[in-house]
């Protein structure tokens, strides 16, 4: 486990993974999308809004792995103290925020035309608007020390209680009778016909090794902040 | 009711996000992976 | 080493009841967090009377009817238990097909009928393109 602790070590590994990510990324997201808006045949009854599906599900799927990832990387920090726990749980936050908030959005322009409605109540949109606020207060908690390489004990808790609301988002359309419909991909199968589902495959791969990629740069850039304000200090220091 | 309008700004607003939280990760880094060369080779 | 696992399981431990008080809550809000009524919860738990409710199900086969003045349509709300006729003046969703799933604003009536004053489309998980609906639809192993 510690074998990466080392900044070096781990930076070593994330130069050259870096621009992997993103150029992988891109070319499927870039693939899917096209996939997504020519190739795939419209929905019998909600016609072409359904390709609103293909970045409203992979914004969804980051917004909750994000969270997933903060309570991983929480959990680590409070019981193996991992120097590099902190960091990346810090650098998940603001894209895990950003793409939450675009599954609301997406989600938004296409209850619109399908429900006949912007937004409603509902469980499922509650919980994920519950799931902004929690990136929010995540951020502002992170931010209120100036330690750039690991959170505080109180952050890292809260990571771990906002992880109750992952499994209510996802089971909240079974729970309650709600607007949103049910879970179409079950480990039983897919409710989605492959001719229409196949397009969510390259871009949930795709915007997940973006997500990779922001967070590597992320944590690379806050390692360096680090390195160089230690340096100041002893260099202020002697 | 026409739904390509709906569809064109869901992906605008999604490439939007995602390029603008891209670019700024990456200035981010850059600018701090500087400060550390700077660093070194003042030593 | 020791302080290790000690810490691994208190976090796993508190994790357990965080998961676990959550759940609570949430199974106790199971009737409050309920985004509208199906006409078997009516059946079973008698009307909601003198409130806006919603009320959610199936648009019935063959039960809407449009009044001659062009605006008010009557259909049947139905959840295989139950069934609720509907009366609604105003601009249907695109989506709201017989056979599909609707959620109705409004207030039940003391006669068990429901005047709704809006209108929203619920879609179900299955997505599929236009040529496959009619093979679809025989194969109703997929509805629940």
């Amino acid at each position: 486990m510690h074998a990466y602790a080392n900044p070096a070590r781990f930076l070593k590994i994330a130069r050259p993974l870096t621009p992997v990510f993103l150029g992988l990324g891109l070319l499927l997201v870039l693939f899917g999308s096209y996939a997504g808006l020519v190739l795939t045949p419209p929905d019998y009854l909600q016609g072409d809004s359904v390709r609103i599906m293909y970045v409203h599900v992979p914004a969804a799927w980051l917004g909750m792995g994000g969270w997933s990832g903060i309570a991983i990387a929480s959990i680590v920090q409070l019981v193996w103290r991992h120097p590099l726990a902190g960091v990346s749980a810090r650098a998940i936050a603001a894209p895990g925020a950003l793409f939450t908030a675009i599954c609301l959005i997406t989600g938004s322009i296409w209850g619109r035309p399908t429900w006949g409605t912007w937004w409603e109540w509902d469980g499922r949109m509650t919980s994920m608007l519950i799931l902004l606020f929690l990136y929010f207060g995540y951020m502002a908690l992170a931010n209120a020390s100036d330690e750039r390489t690991s959170v505080s004990r109180a952050t890292a808790i809260f990571g771990i209680v906002g992880a109750v609301n992952i499994p209510i988002i996802n089971r909240s359309v079974v729970w309650w009778n709600s607007l949103h419909q049910g879970p179409s991909i079950t480990l039983r199968g897919s409710t989605i016909s492959s001719e229409i589902l196949w397009p969510l495959l390259p871009m949930v791969i795709g915007f997940s090794l973006l997500f990779g990629g922001i967070v590597l740069m992320r944590m690379r850039a806050n390692l360096a902040e680090a390195k160089v304000e230690a340096r100041m200090r002893r260099m202020a220091a002697s | 009711m026409n739904h390509w309008a709906f569809i064109a700004a869901a992906y605008g607003l999604t490439a939007l996000g995602t390029v603008g939280v891209l670019i700024w990760s990456y200035l981010d880094m850059r600018r701090a992976e500087k400060a550390v060369a700077d660093l070194e080779k003042r030593k | 080493m020791k302080a290790k696992n000690q810490r691994l399981i208190l976090a796993l431990l508190g994790l357990v009841a965080v998961i676990g008080a959550g759940l609570l809550a949430v199974s106790g809000l199971k009737q409050e967090a309920a985004f509208f009524y199906a006409p078997g919860d009516v059946a079973a738990n008698g009307l909601p009377l003198g409130k806006a409710v919603r009320l959610g199900g199936m648009v019935a086969d063959k039960s809407i009817r449009h009044d001659a003045d062009g605006v008010t349509i009557h259909f049947v709300v139905e959840d295989g238990k139950a069934q609720i006729p509907v009366t609604f003046k105003g601009i249907a969703p695109d989506l709201f097909k017989e056979k599909s799933g609707v959620v109705a604003e409004g207030e039940f009536q003391a006669d068990g009928s429901f005047v709704a004053s809006n209108l929203l489309a619920k879609h179900d998980e299955r997505y599929m393109p236009p040529e496959l609906k009619g093979k679809m639809h025989m194969t109703d192993s997929l509805k629940s």
